[in-house]
């Protein structure tokens, strides 16, 4: 994975895959503490303690059908967020849903960029109408001033009923939305 | 900046258009968005899908994502499904190869034969 925002991507599926109907997606930059902070939250059928510490292992997959053997999105990530000084924690209750927070100190030299964010949550979003998407984005500068976006596919379902997310003009809208606010809060995209 | 607003116009237009319509959709597109798809680009070729439909005004197409579909060494891959008839497979598709599958298949109705894998579901 070249960027966060992939691995946010990655993560998203695994929160498809557990049934979760809402994800929340909180992304933090706080400078005075030099801190970066991925947070994702599902609503999905969740993990029990075996299954938890086996999703961090490489050679672990929840998944038992084709060939597929191994599982390395959980791994990857957390060894990314490790070695920028950072730290990786995944809690879960069973029925109840799974929580994701990866720290990065937010100036290491290792630290992986952002990346697009926008085209992240717009895939995710089209790609997966049933599910509602809730994004917080919070980026506070040294001086201690902040800036939020917040977006929620519920507002946006909400005002078009039945008009599917894949209708053109919707692409275009969310499209410019998600970057148009991403770009308000001076977080990279790139 | 962008308002929901704006949102109720659309939805206004798509309304208008559908009732000249029969079905919903006619096309249904699967990206496969699993940990070696992401890799290898199956966002940026799902986007330029999302980009290619909003650019030509196509209705009647959802665009959807799945897991790992076992076939790792030809991703990124995408399904092309037209109502019930069975998938048609592409592999190693990139944002350029995407945009010729909306243009001949999903316009034209034409299957890319250079990128095929199979048309077995």
């Amino acid at each position: 994975m070249q960027d966060i925002s992939l691995h946010l991507l990655d993560i998203i599926e695994n929160s498809v895959r557990a049934k979760a109907r809402n994800i929340w997606i909180i992304i933090t930059i706080l400078e005075p503490e030099n801190l970066l902070r991925i947070i994702i939250k599902d609503d999905g059928f969740g993990m029990d303690n075996e299954t938890l510490q086996a999703a961090q292992d490489p050679f672990y997959t929840s998944k038992t059908e084709r060939l597929k053997k191994v599982g390395l999105g959980i791994p990857l990530f957390k060894e990314n967020a490790e070695r920028c000084a950072g730290s990786f924690k995944i809690e879960s209750v069973v029925s109840k849903g799974t929580v994701l927070t990866a720290e990065f100190a937010y100036d290491h030299i290792d630290r992986m960029p952002l990346g697009m964010i926008s085209d992240t949550i717009l895939t995710a979003v089209l790609g997966h109408e049933q599910i509602d998407l809730h994004l917080k984005l919070q980026h506070c500068k040294i001086d201690g001033s902040c800036l939020d976006f917040k977006f929620s596919t519920e507002l946006v379902k909400k005002e078009l009923g039945d008009i599917p997310l894949s209708y053109p003009d919707v692409i275009t809208f969310l499209d410019e939305m998600l970057k148009e606010g991403i770009k308000n809060t001076e977080m990279e995209e790139n | 900046m962008k308002t929901l607003e704006e949102l109720r116009k659309i939805r206004e237009k798509a309304q208008n258009e559908m009732k000249l319509r029969e079905s919903n959709y006619r096309f249904k597109v699967v990206v496969g968005m699993g940990t070696s798809g992401i890799a290898t680009g199956a966002r940026e070729v799902m986007k330029a899908i999302l980009d290619e439909i909003a650019a030509r005004n196509l209705t009647g197409i959802i665009v959807t994502q799945t897991g790992e579909k076992g076939l790792s060494s030809m991703e990124p891959v995408v399904d092309v499904i037209e109502n019930d008839k069975p998938a048609v497979t592409y592999g190693n598709i990139d944002p350029e190869k995407a945009r010729r599958i909306v243009a001949e298949h999903l316009v034209n109705n034409r299957i890319v034969q250079d990128y095929l894998v199979t048309t077995t579901s």
